[in-house]
């Protein structure tokens, strides 16, 4: 099959990649989502749940939930915010949208505002994205004067404040009740759930928090309709899904393919294969927070459901991939540093729990450990878990735990004796 | 008997024992973990614990914790701060310049993100942040206070993410304090008259011959 066929499919078009121009986004198909919504504002939470949209920033969460769960609430000050934190390694979707077609993005938040009946919406991006913060800041401003904004305004009975702003760009700044700290001015604390922040979030309002690409699809589902969207996956999979593909392949890149995908077609297909002279091993699925995905995966469909059947996650639709000759110990310590770095710091657990397993994993890699020592890595991911106010040490946890599963040997190979 | 699991390994012992003394009946070789052996003035003996039944998992120093039936013990190693506090004692005698040295040193201090991390880490109950937020705005005296049973246990050191080392800075405000403290008088004088030769200490006297 030729990749140029099935790549690129809605949101990343080249029809859609206007950047900040407002002018030029309306004159395409930009627009017409927001119009029609407009029209029927009362039909959008059902349309989202016959479309079968899930979140597409991780969790892959049914979107019409959280925000049914948020219309249903009578607070006049309700909060849509579209999470661009994006800071994992791997991933690297969100900021090409936010940069190359921050209006789809926009229209996309505002349709979600129109459907709970927002007050506000915020564009919360990563500083560090290069290019995305100027591209949004820019964006907003040429919506403000704009008289569908002020349409909008009208239908959710006041004013809709629109804005972008900075997020702290830290990898934690990504989870969503850290998003509500930060929007609130603080620093980004992940808080205990519940509440939800559907129930409530920043200022106590209730708040849909979602991830720039599911906000980016929604305009299309609202202008084509439910079937289409669900027409669009392979495997019974709804819709499109942006795929950070890196690591030992000849052809990295994002790539915006049919859910279901088979991981082989990405890599082998799109991604043109491995690179020469190297030889598949594994890829870290992501970010790196999920398990590993081995050759006897590489036929997987890459949806939730199946990705999941295979006990991984599909995450961010990142896929790292590394060849033979990589040491999977050395790399989930890194990963491992990553997440002990970025911990909080609320929770004792997460943040000595992850730098004891860094530093076992350290000497493990280094030939220095024992059976005693691996026994207290695998005792670890048998504590850790659930240890914490939010999902970063699990995370931690799952690449520690699943590669432990499939790469035994190799960590049993590095222990000092045999 | 109580049962319970240290890095993976079962354990099996009578009521009443500390995990520390579990986990050498369990034959764990504790080579780093151990120090003082039940004092709890060491700091080397740092765990994770979680009880049965519980879904928090505690910070906790072994050697002060009765076992429990299905309770669940991860030792921890100590974690150094990322670079050494450098300091000379001649810096500790000038009170006027103490808030400076306390912001040349630890200048990481007033980054505090008041997160809670240190106090929920910290074994000893110690209200550590309290103590970095005093230590960094010039209360020395208050800092040191609030440290002032601290055991170096190093909890703080790994817990923090601002990389500010409480207790390091704890015990720069206890030795600042402690500088800036009048000894007792009668040791003073005496002090004086050893080294002024006005009493001479004969080393090798017993008990029955002290001066
Ligand atoms: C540690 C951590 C970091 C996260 N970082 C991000 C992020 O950068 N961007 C994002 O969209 N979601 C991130 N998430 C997921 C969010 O909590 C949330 O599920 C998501 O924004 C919801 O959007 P969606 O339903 O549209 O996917 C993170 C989650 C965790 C636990
Ligand atoms: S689990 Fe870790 S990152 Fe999450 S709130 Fe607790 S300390 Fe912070
Ligand atoms: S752990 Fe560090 S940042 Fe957190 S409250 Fe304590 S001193 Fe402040
Ligand atoms: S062994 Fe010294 S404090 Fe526990």
């Amino acid at each position: 099959m030729a990749p140029e066929m099935t790549t690129n499919l809605v949101l990343t078009a080249p029809e859609h990649r206007v950047g900040a121009d407002l002018d030029a986004w309306l004159s395409g198909s930009g627009g017409l989502g927001l119009r029609l919504a407009l029209e029927t504002p009362s039909g959008l939470i059902s349309l989202m749940e016959a479309a079968g949209l899930r979140g597409l920033g991780g969790a892959g969460f049914p979107t019409f939930r959280k925000w049914a769960a948020a219309a249903a609430e009578p607070d006049p000050e309700k909060v849509v915010v579209c999470n661009g934190n994006e800071d994992e390694p791997g991933t690297f979707k969100d900021v090409f949208l936010l940069r190359e077609t921050p209006h789809q993005v926009i229209e996309g938040a505002l349709i979600a505002g129109l459907a709970i009946r927002a007050r506000r919406v915020v564009l919360y991006v990563n500083p560090h994205a290069r290019g995305a913060f100027d591209a949004v800041a820019k964006a907003v401003a040429q919506w403000q004067e704009h008289p569908l904004l002020a349409a909008v305004g009208a239908a959710v009975g006041g004013p809709l404040r629109l804005e972008a702003m900075r997020s702290p760009g830290l990898y934690i700044g990504g989870e969503e009740t850290a998003v509500v700290s930060a929007v609130e001015g603080g620093f980004p604390f992940p808080r205990r759930k519940p509440p939800f922040p559907a129930a409530s979030g920043v200022g106590g309002h209730p708040t849909v928090i979602n991830n720039v690409e599911t906000l980016a699809t929604v305009s299309h589902i609202v202008r084509h309709g439910a079937a289409w969207y669900r027409g669009l996956g392979r495997n019974g999979a709804a819709g499109t899904k942006l795929f950070s593909l890196s690591g030992d392949v000849q052809r990295p890149g994002l790539y915006e393919l049919p859910m279901g995908t088979p991981l082989s077609e990405l890599i082998f297909v799109h991604g043109g294969g491995m690179l020469l002279g190297k030889e598949f091993k594994a890829v870290f699925t992501g970010g790196p927070s999920n398990t590993l995905l081995t050759r006897d995966e590489l036929d997987v469909p890459m949806d939730f459901e199946s990705v999941r059947a295979r006990g991984s996650r599909l995450g961010t639709g990142a896929m790292i991939v590394v060849s033979e000759g990589t040491s999977i110990v050395r790399k989930v310590a890194e990963y491992v540093n990553f997440f002990a770095a970025g911990s909080c710091g609320q929770c004792p657990p997460c943040k000595t729990g992850s730098y004891q397993l860094a530093h076992l994993l350290q000497r493990i890699d280094t030939g220095l450990a024992t059976r005693a020592d691996l026994d207290a890595v695998e005792h670890l991911c048998d504590l850790l878990p659930g240890s914490g106010r939010c999902g970063l040490i699990d995370g931690a946890v799952t690449v520690v735990a699943s590669s432990l599963q499939r790469f035994r040997s190799e960590y049993e190979g590095q222990l000092a004796g045999g | 008997m109580v049962n319970l699991t240290i890095d993976g390994r079962p354990a099996s012992v009578p009521e009443g024992t500390t995990i520390v003394l579990a986990a050498a009946t369990a034959g764990i070789a504790l080579t780093t973990n151990v120090g003082c052996m039940g004092q709890g003035v060491c700091g080397a003996c740092r765990a994770l614990v979680r009880r049965t039944g519980e879904p928090e998992v505690r910070t906790a120093l072994a050697c002060e914790t009765p076992v429990e039936d299905g309770m669940q013990v991860s030792f921890l190693d100590r974690v150094a701060p990322r670079r050494p506090h450098a300091y000379s004692e001649t810096d500790l005698v000038d009170g006027w310049t103490a808030y400076e040295r306390v912001l040349a040193v630890f200048p990481e201090a007033v980054r505090c993100r008041h997160c809670s991390g240190c106090d929920r880490a910290c074994p000893k109950g110690l209200e550590v942040q309290k103590g970095v937020n005093l230590a960094a705005s010039g209360d020395i005296a208050g800092a040191a206070a609030v440290f002032d049973l601290c055991v170096m246990c190093n909890l703080c050191v790994a817990a923090c993410p601002e990389h500010i080392a409480p207790n390091h800075l704890g015990l720069f405000a206890r030795r600042l304090a402690a500088a800036g403290t009048q000894r007792p008088a009668d040791l003073i004088r005496r002090l004086h008259e050893i080294t002024s030769g006005a009493m001479t200490i004969d080393a090798d006297a017993c008990t029955d011959k002290q001066p």
